[in-house]
């Protein structure tokens, strides 16, 4: 049987805590963001050291396990005397932080690769055309480069998106109290593992759903022209 | 009759180009009067769109000079020995002169026509919103696409996406209009509407270099005719001479096997 009583006062539990998920993700997501513009912008660049920099960060941030770096500056650095002793500890003593750190060095290494592919997937001719009518660089990324590769990202980042969504489950491991960390706590206290479990994947299925809602729904904002051609043009003409 | 030849508006002298170990131009050197409508002939591989590509530094000549109204493009060299643009500035300001239309129409496909029309005129040159669309629209009218002005490219056929690209081109209001090859690309149906645009700017007295196939525009429209062959020019002159007799032995050969192809 369900017990009701029980199972809406853990969802009241547990959605105490999407504030903190959510903090967790767009912190993240935007550290992360900004990081991977650097990263993808070394990894293009014509200087062949900052281009292996960014294929090594990848490499390594890609590469090995979200919760194994999670562990590694959270437990890992603290360590060391120099850290601790630096300004850096007044970041990296507090677990959230650390959590939003190890997030957005990994997610940052997966954007930039999406990025890149967005990159390469604007049309060469399109760039000469714009270089053809005398655009700066910075104009021709800002009004041509740009919005072509964002436009080609969206698709996969969403898909990068909802995969950070749930790697903020992992910075229960390290004392955030964010829904995985909360339900865990109810469960130790309670041995109710089914109803709290459930509830709270329901909680992150509900934030993923509406995630990938605004992303397709931006996608369609910014994809005019790629649907159907408009309907055919009024014969009437207007006079300038 | 006697009258003074319109002043030269375009030079270009000694230009060489390779890519790799393939010598692409070996010197081409040419000049464009005012008004000039200059065609560019040859094989396939004989540098003619390499050429066109060198006079807005699209490709970057080894060797060479490039001057546009009595303004030279400053080159340097690099370490090694090759040339590049030691003033972007200055590359940027003369290629909003030089209009390039190109083979594969290369409109931006996120902007609508309009917008397409607009861009440069706006982003480049700073001028005023209000006026750059009030001009597109005039030149949307004159290539008979002024009902698609909000159509985005991917929605047009290819011969309006290669008038709205004209249009485009003319909306920088340039001293030079660069073709390249700007009908290969087209159905045969489609050709003659961009043909069409093409002559009534030559008519009335736009300066452009076009690197075509067209045969009937080279020799009915052009007021000189540039045969190019391997890397440098094999022969020039008025359409009537080098059609004509004065022609060299390989440029008829080339005119042969092209009204084979026709005529196939």
């Amino acid at each position: 049987m369900i017990d009701v009583d029980f199972f809406l006062e853990t969802l009241g539990k547990l959605l105490a805590a999407v504030p903190t998920t959510l903090g967790l993700f767009f912190l993240s997501l935007l550290c992360g963001g900004v990081l991977s513009l650097l990263i993808v912008a070394m990894r293009v660049s014509p200087y062949p050291a900052l281009s292996w920099f960014a294929r090594g960060y990848v490499l390594v941030f890609r590469g090995s396990p979200l919760l194994i770096q999670l562990f590694l500056i959270y437990y890992g650095l603290g360590q060391f005397e120099f850290v601790r002793e630096s300004p850096l500890w007044w970041v990296l003593r507090s677990p959230y932080a650390c959590a939003v750190l190890a997030l957005a060095l990994c997610t940052a290494g997966y954007t930039a690769e999406i990025l890149r592919g967005g990159l390469i997937a604007v049309p060469h001719g399109q760039i000469e055309a714009g270089l053809a009518v005398g655009m700066s660089r910075l104009t021709l990324v800002r009004r041509v480069i740009a919005p072509i590769a964002l436009r080609q990202c969206l698709p996969a980042y969403s898909t990068e998106a909802v995969l950070l969504v749930k790697s903020t489950a992992l910075a229960s491991l390290v004392t955030v109290w964010d829904v995985t960390g909360v339900a865990q706590q109810i469960i130790q206290r309670t041995y109710r593992t089914m109803e709290v479990f459930i509830c709270a994947a329901a909680i992150y299925l509900v934030l993923n759903f509406l995630l990938v809602r605004a992303v397709a729904l931006l996608e369609h904002r910014l994809s005019p022209h790629l649907r159907a051609r408009p309907s055919p043009v009024p014969t009437q003409t207007r006079t300038v | 009759m006697i009258s003074t030849p319109p002043p030269i508006t375009l030079t270009t002298t000694g230009i060489h180009k390779s890519f790799g170990s393939h010598h692409v131009l070996k010197g081409i050197s040419l000049d464009a009067r005012k008004g000039d409508v200059i065609s560019i002939l040859g094989a396939s591989g004989s540098g003619k769109s390499t050429y066109l590509r060198c006079i807005n530094m699209l490709e970057t000549p080894d060797q060479g000079s490039i001057s546009l109204d009595g303004e030279s493009i400053q080159m340097r060299q690099r370490k090694d020995g090759r040339m590049e643009p030691a003033n972007r500035a200055q590359v940027e300001r003369m290629r909003s002169q030089l209009a390039m239309v190109f083979q594969s129409f290369n409109l931006w496909s996120h902007m609508t026509v309009l917008q397409n029309l607009i861009e440069g005129p706006m982003r480049v040159q700073k001028r005023l919103r209000a006026e750059c669309v009030e001009e597109a629209e005039q030149l949307l009218q004159r290539v008979g696409l002024f009902e698609r002005r909000d159509y985005y490219p991917a929605h047009l056929s290819g011969g309006q996406q290669q008038r709205v690209a004209i249009a485009r081109a003319l909306a920088m209001r340039p001293q030079v209009m660069l073709f390249d090859e700007p009908t290969s690309a087209l159905d045969p149906e489609l050709v003659g509407e961009v043909l069409k645009v093409m002559r009534a700017l030559a008519e009335e007295g736009r300066t452009m270099l076009v690197v075509t196939h067209e045969m009937g525009f080279a020799r009915n429209v052009a007021n000189r005719v540039v045969f190019m062959h391997q890397g440098v020019i094999d022969v020039e002159g008025a359409p009537a001479d080098v059609f004509g007799a004065q022609g060299s032995e390989r440029f008829r050969q080339f005119i042969s096997s092209h009204q084979e192809r026709a005529a196939a």
